[in-house]
C-alpha cells in the first residue's frame, strides 16, 4: 500500500495531470493512515520523516511541514483510543481534519501574511482536505485486508 | 492495553515527540542558507529517486498530452524568426556603422517545475535542472508571460527558484517607458487577500495610470533589464498616508507554470526585444 502511494504521489498523478491547489496529498495521507495504527511516539516519528520530505521537495520555509507533520502524526495515534477506525465515515473524517489542521499548521508555521490565511485555509485547505479524504475512503476500501478494517458505515 | 509496561511505552513516546518537536524546532529556527543546503544535500542523496521519478513523471505528461501544443508553438516561432531576420540584418550593420557593441545573446536552460500538492508550493518552485545543465544561484527564472523568481540554491540536478510569492522576494521595477522605477515586494493586503506585487519607492511627483506595465529595471545585478513582470491594477497609499502604493497583477503565476526558462549569465537588456507582452486594449 506505501509503494502505491508513493507511486501515486511521486509518478501516476503527475504524469496523468498537472499538480494544483486542492489535488489529493498521498504523504499525508500515507502519514494519518500509518499513525492510527501505532503508539503515538511512532507517529509522530513518521510525520517527522513525512514532514522531512515535503520540506526538501517544497523548501517554502524549512521545519515548518515537520513541525505540522510531527503534531498531525501525534495527534492521529494519540486520538486513535477516542474514534473507531472501523468505520468509514470516520476514516473520511480523519483524513479530511487531519489534512486541513496540516495545511493550516504549515501555513502558519511558515510565515503565511494573517490576510492570506483565510483564503488559504478556508477554501483552498478545505479542499484538498476533501480531495484527500476521497481518495483515503477509496485506498482504505481497497486495502481493507491489509490494514485490518472491518469496514462499517 | 497498557499495563505496567504502559507508562514505558508512554514515556518513550513522549520522549519521542518531544525529539522530534525539538529537531522540527531547530530546523524551522535554521538560517536559510543552511536549511537550503541541507534541503538540497537531502535531494542529491536520499530522495534523489524521488525527485527523478517525479521530473519523469512531469516529462511524460509533457510528451503526451502537450506534444502537439509544443509543435504548433515551435513552428510558430520558426515563422517568427525567419520573418525578423532581415531586421536583425539591418540592427546589426546600423550597430557596427555607430559603433555600438552587438547585444549579448542570453544562454538559456529550459526546465519543468515539479510542483507539489502542497499549500506553500507557489512561494518557492522546485525544477529539474541544476549546476550540471548550468543552472546558478541567482539565475531569472521567467516564463514567456514574464518573471517568475531566481534561483536561491542549486544542486546538481535539482534547484530551487524563489517566486515573486515568496516574502522574502524584491526586484528593482521601471515602466515600460523607462520613466518611472521603483522596487516591488509581495502583498497580501486589500480585497480578496491574494498574493500580488506591490511598486514602493516612487517619487512622489510621479504617478502611474491604472494598466501601466512594469518591467525589471536592471539595478542588482540579478534580473536584466526588460522582463515583464505586471501591470498596474489600482493605486492606494501607504499605512502612514505619506506615499503611493502600486499594487501590481503579475503577468506570470508560479502555481501554474509547468514549464519555465532559467537565464543565465551574461545579463544586460536584450530581453526587452524578445518579450513584449500586450498593451491593453
Amino acid at each position: 500500500m506505501l509503494v502505491v502511494l508513493l507511486l501515486l504521489e511521486f509518478y501516476l498523478v503527475p504524469s496523468i495531470v498537472e499538480v494544483q491547489h486542492g489535488m489529493p496529498d498521498f504523504l499525508i495521507l500515507m502519514l494519518l493512515l500509518l499513525a492510527i495504527r501505532e503508539e503515538p511516539g511512532v507517529g509522530a516519528l513518521t510525520g517527522f520523516m513525512i514532514g522531512l520530505v515535503v520540506d526538501v521537495l517544497t523548501p517554502a520555509h524549512f521545519g515548518a511541514g515537520i513541525l505540522a507533520n510531527v503534531l498531525v502524526g501525534w495527534g492521529a495515534a494519540y486520538g486513535r483510543g477516542i474514534f473507531f477506525a472501523d468505520n468509514l465515515l470516520v476514516n473520511a473524517g480523519l483524513f479530511f481534519i487531519g489534512t486541513w489542521v496540516r495545511d493550516v499548521l504549515m501555513l502558519l508555521f511558515s510565515g503565511t501574511a494573517l490576510q492570506a490565511l483565510p483564503a488559504e485555509a478556508l477554501l483552498w485547505a478545505p479542499m484538498q482536505s476533501l480531495s484527500t479524504a476521497v481518495v483515503g475512503v477509496v485506498v482504505v476500501a481497497i486495502f481493507r485486508d491489509w490494514l485490518a478494517i472491518r469496514i462499517e458505515m | 492495553m497498557r499495563g505496567a509496561g504502559g507508562q514505558e511505552t508512554a514515556r518513550s513516546d513522549v520522549l519521542l515527540f518531544v525529539g522530534c518537536i525539538a529537531l522540527a524546532l531547530l530546523a524551522l529556527a535554521l538560517p536559510r542558507s543552511w536549511a537550503l543546503t541541507v534541503a538540497s544535500g537531502l535531494r542529491q542523496t536520499a530522495l534523489r529517486p524521488l525527485v527523478a521519478l517525479n521530473a519523469r513523471a512531469t516529462r511524460d505528461r509533457t510528451a503526451r498530452f502537450k506534444l502537439t501544443a509544443v509543435e504548433h508553438t515551435s513552428d510558430s516561432l520558426a515563422v517568427l524568426v525567419q520573418q525578423q531576420e532581415a531586421i536583425r540584418r539591418e540592427n546589426e550593420n546600423l550597430r557596427g556603422l555607430i559603433g555600438v557593441r552587438a547585444a549579448q545573446s542570453h544562454p538559456i536552460v529550459s526546465a519543468e517545475v515539479l510542483h507539489r500538492p502542497t499549500v506553500t508550493d507557489t512561494r518557492m518552485l522546485l525544477l529539474d535542472v541544476g549546476t550540471a545543465d548550468g543552472v546558478h544561484m541567482f539565475d531569472p527564472v521567467v516564463t514567456a508571460s514574464g518573471l517568475i523568481g531566481s534561483i536561491v540554491i542549486s544542486g546538481a540536478h535539482s534547484s530551487s527558484a524563489l517566486t515573486w510569492a515568496n516574502p522574502d522576494f524584491a526586484a528593482s521595477a521601471v515602466t515600460a517607458d523607462g520613466r518611472v522605477s521603483g522596487v516591488v515586494h509581495p502583498s497580501t493586503t486589500g480585497s480578496g487577500a491574494a498574493t500580488v506585487l506591490e511598486l514602493q519607492g516612487i517619487a512622489s511627483r510621479d504617478s502611474l495610470v491604472i494598466g501601466t506595465v512594469l518591467m525589471t529595471a536592471g539595478a542588482g545585478g540579478t534580473y536584466p533589464r526588460g522582463i515583464p513582470i505586471g501591470r498596474v491594477a489600482s493605486i492606494g497609499t501607504d499605512v502612514n498616508g505619506y506615499d503611493k502604493v502600486y499594487r501590481i497583477i503579475p503577468f506570470a503565476a508560479p502555481g501554474d507554470a509547468n514549464h519555465v526558462v532559467i537565464l543565465t549569465s551574461p545579463r544586460d537588456s536584450v530581453f526587452a526585444k524578445l518579450a513584449k507582452p500586450a498593451v491593453p486594449q
